[in-house]
């Protein structure tokens, strides 16, 4: 009788043990070595405004911002996801934040304009675009 | 109109709770909307601001308000059936003079102050896959009101107008090379001698 009510308990045990121990790789294998936003030091919430101010969404197209249904460039909605950044540079947050400052330095005769964004307001878009990361 | 649909008719008219409370209450509606709307404007609660971006909401009934508006006013209007070479170089050059600083180009950014306009002015490379030729030449002709685009056909010709719009139809075809190559070649031609082209409607840039 008792090894009835024991046997369960044990294996119940097991498989929360296991679960905790594996889950932290389950996270890995979802989400590769990216570093976060927070780590990176931008502000998506101030990043999100400057999408807007700057007229993003004439040319992006950007899941979550009102309006930006621009089809001129590639759409915004899942950057995190993306592996290069216009194709020319690995998609790293330096690499964005380079790239949202200096369009026409990394491609020249692109058709994105240096719009002037400061460094923090890089580094604002740039967490905004990686944001849930 | 089948026999059922005329029994609830007869039966909605006949009813003590008929088309009387039906108005009241439509009635009522109306005037609790008044009321509220009342309450928003006069106490201030509607934020005028440019520095604080447009509620949701109002900006989506704002923009599908200016969408409808131009569809609507812009239907029996005809644009040319093509635009010429010349047209497309007399739109750059009063683009480049009069828009770009709020629209920006090809590889060009607008002002810095566009920047702190609310709704930002946007950027016009696909405004041609976007409207129909003579929805442009209305928008851009009879501007939008509470965006700070102006009615330009007031400062210009038709003529000068439809030059705008030969342009626009000509932006997706542009490169920001190709624009700067324009704006090299104007600022060659026009050397010492540059000024914006002329409000006088007599003054027609278009070739017909």
């Amino acid at each position: 009788m008792t090894r009835v009510s024991v046997w369960p308990l044990k294996t119940v045990a097991f498989i929360i043990l296991a679960a905790a121990g594996l889950s932290p790789l389950v996270a890995c294998v979802r989400r590769p070595a990216e570093p976060t936003w927070a780590k990176f030091g931008g502000d998506p919430g101030q990043g999100a405004i400057l999408v807007g101010r700057f007229s993003c969404g004439a040319c992006h197209e950007i899941a979550g911002v009102q309006g930006a249904n621009g089809k001129v460039g590639p759409p915004l909605s899942t950057f995190a996801d993306r592996t290069m950044i216009a194709g020319v540079l690995p998609n790293t947050p330096e690499n964005l934040v380079r790239w949202l400052r200096h369009p026409q330095a990394v491609v020249p005769g692109n058709a994105m304009p240096d719009v002037g964004l400061s460094d923090s307001q890089a580094r604002d878009v740039a967490a905004y675009l990686y944001r849930g990361r | 109109m089948s026999s059922r649909t005329r029994e609830a008719i007869e039966h909605f008219f006949s009813s003590p709770r008929g088309p009387l409370t039906w108005l009241v209450g439509v009635a009522c509606g109306f005037a609790a909307m008044g009321a509220g709307a009342l309450v928003v404007i006069e106490g201030g609660i509607f934020n005028a601001t440019a520095s604080t971006p447009h509620i949701p909401a109002v900006a989506l009934a704002a923009h599908t308000a200016f969408i409808r508006s131009v569809e609507v006013r812009a239907k029996g209007i005809t644009p040319p059936a093509r635009f010429t070479p010349v047209e497309v170089t007399a739109g750059f050059r009063d683009y480049d003079a009069s828009c770009a600083s709020c629209h920006g180009a090809p590889g060009v950014s607008n002002a810095r102050w566009a920047h702190a306009m609310t709704p930002p002015p946007p950027y016009l490379e696909d405004a041609a896959r976007r409207w129909r030729p003579e929805e442009l030449y209305w928008i851009v002709g009879q501007g939008v009101k509470m965006t700070a685009m102006p009615a330009w056909r007031e400062v210009r010709s038709d003529g000068q107008v439809w030059d705008l719009v030969a342009f626009l139809e000509a932006l997706p075809y542009l490169t920001a090379a190709d624009y700067a190559r324009m704006r090299a070649t104007a600022a060659n031609t026009t050397a010492g001698a540059s000024r914006p082209p002329s409000p006088n409607p007599q003054g027609l840039s278009r070739s017909d």
